[in-house]
């Protein structure tokens, strides 16, 4: 699913947190959005989740303009996306196998097909044997892979990932990237927002640099392009 | 971790968009089951809340209409004691006794001769030496008229102004004040009910509303993620429909319970009462159509308790 953002501008009181922000990803694309604390990472990221509305330009996503989008559309809209945050938003009173099951409980999805899905995805982030536990009884990185089956397991066509890695160490955090290079593989769009520079560098996909809620730099690490 | 390829394209997909909503629904009434078993103690006083507010209205209704259904069913009503003039004769009392009688819906007419009713008023009261200083007979010649038993209220008070319009009758007195007073008290009792009962289950809606308000509060985080993940104001507000359904049903069986026993305690004095009119008591008690009407009155106000604590607060959380 492409990605489409022209001259896009958001402002918040009297403060543009994007400007003029034009850009496109083609789906199954992946690119890294950087830029330091308050460059407007999350901000594009919430517009593209329509937590926020654009106050200029125009966003299309899979070739539909957001601004048509209806307040009613919203959670159906949402359902094409997998979400991976920093603080995990793991829910604390159902077990890892139930946080994982609920985008397919939502979506109506089979119990039969509930079992198969969360099954696969918490076997994919390594995860299978801990399916019964509570997530507060897993560490940091334990809690964002579960976090990452979640995202995955409805099979999104976008996988949007806000500073996935904050907490983690260096190792885990190279083990999140892969995650999310493997779903890139099969198809999958991500972008992925961070500012981990260090990190970024070692993944070859595209990268977007904000600053100042306007984009400085699109480039491609694999082809050197910066 | 793993090496295998991520886990998209497994399974068969989605129901039905129908069969995926009564899914959603049987779903979200489990959970609202099991969540109300996880508090025991705060869900009982909440549905006790609501069982003494629905309880109260329903036994003032109750007795109300038991007591008017007695009223409907006396088999004598009221006399009506004619005093006439001084002046009138024996045989003119008798005259107008004859008069009387001919009027439609009067079943007996008793002439009390005035100097019958003296003896009577003498031996009754022990005032013997007072009478004897009289110089005359004060009473006059009376008639104690016993209207038909289908004359009601309304046809009474016809009758006592037609027997006033006759010649010779001085007053007429209708011994009605009684039936007019319980019947306004069951009157007064029936309307206190039904605001009672508006008033109840205002406060019942509030009440319940205010609960699930702490409810939705408590789950913020939840409602978050479901927002996020794609799942919308219904399906997060689902749950506590059901919570508010499950609640107020129950505070409807709660409801018919005290109303049960408090009907119960009441048995003795309803008793009491109706013997003094000579009547075979008809004691209200819990039929089945109440004990259903309590609970589905219950289960309504539940819902919409819920419905508009979540139009109120679900629609007001969102991701940030």
């Amino acid at each position: 699913m492409d990605v489409v953002f022209n001259r896009v501008g958001k402002r918040f009181g009297q403060r543009d947190a994007l400007a003029d922000l034009s850009f496109e990803l083609q789906s199954g694309e992946m690119a890294f959005l950087t830029g330091r604390s308050g460059a407007g990472k999350s901000t594009l990221l919430r517009l593209l989740l329509l937590l926020e509305r654009a106050s200029s330009g125009d966003i299309a996503v899979g070739g539909t303009p957001l601004s048509k989008i209806k307040p009613s559309g919203i959670a159906r809209y949402r359902r094409d996306f997998g979400v991976v945050f920093q603080d995990h938003q793991l829910l604390s009173d159902r077990s890892v196998y139930h946080n994982v099951a609920l985008p397919l409980e939502i979506a109506g999805f089979t119990q039969r097909d509930i079992d198969r899905r969360v099954r696969a995805a918490l076997d994919k982030v390594g995860l299978l044997d801990r399916e019964r536990a509570n997530p507060d009884t897993l560490s940091g990185g334990e809690q964002q892979r579960v976090g990452i089956a979640r995202a995955v397991v409805a099979r999104p066509k976008i996988l949007i990932a806000d500073e996935p890695t904050g907490n983690l160490d260096p190792q885990l955090s190279a083990e999140i990237m892969g995650l999310f290079s493997a779903f890139n593989s099969v198809g999958v769009t991500v972008i992925v927002a961070s500012h981990d520079l260090a990190l970024i560098s070692r993944m070859s996909h595209r990268i977007l640099t904000l600053d100042k809620g306007s984009l400085i730099t699109v480039g491609d690490l694999q082809r050197g392009q910066h | 971790m793993s090496n295998q390829q991520p886990a998209a394209g497994i399974g068969m997909g989605p129901r039905s968009p129908i069969s995926a909503y009564f899914h959603h629904h049987r779903q979200a009434a489990r959970v609202s089951y099991g969540k109300l078993l996880q508090a025991p103690v705060s869900n009982f006083l909440t549905i006790l809340v609501i069982g003494v507010a629905l309880a109260l209205p329903h036994l003032g209704i109750s007795i109300a209409t038991a007591v008017q259904g007695q009223i409907e069913q006396l088999d004598s009503p009221p006399q009506l004691s004619l005093l006439l003039d001084r002046e009138v004769t024996f045989k003119e009392a008798e005259r107008i006794r004859d008069q009387v009688l001919r009027k439609p819906g009067i079943a007996e007419v008793k002439l009390v001769d005035r100097e019958a009713a003296l003896a009577d008023f003498t031996a009754a009261t022990g005032l013997e030496s007072l009478v004897q200083r009289m110089n005359s007979n004060p009473l006059p010649h009376s008639l104690w008229v016993y209207p038909k038993a289908n004359v009601r209220t309304a046809g009474l008070e016809q009758l006592q102004i037609d027997l006033a319009a006759l010649n010779g009758v001085s007053q007429v007195i209708l011994d009605s004040r009684w039936l007019k007073r319980l019947n306004a008290f069951t009157d007064l009792l029936r309307t206190t009910g039904y605001v009672l009962f508006f008033v109840m289950a205002l406060g019942v809606v509030l009440t319940l509303g205010n609960t699930l308000r702490l409810g939705i509060e408590a789950r913020r985080d939840e409602i978050v993620v479901i927002k996020l993940i794609g799942g919308g104001n219904a399906f997060a507000r689902r749950p506590f429909l059901y919570t508010g359904l499950f609640t107020g049903a129950l505070g409807g069986v709660m409801a018919s319970l005290l109303s049960g026993f408090a009907l119960m305690a009441l048995n003795a004095p309803v008793n009491r009462l109706f013997e003094l009119y000579d009547q075979v008591p008809a004691v209200p008690s819990l039929v089945p159509s109440d004990l259903l009407l309590l609970i589905l009155m219950g289960a309504v106000l539940g819902l919409i308790s819920a419905w508009y604590s979540a139009q109120l607060h679900l629609t007001r959380i969102q991701p940030r």
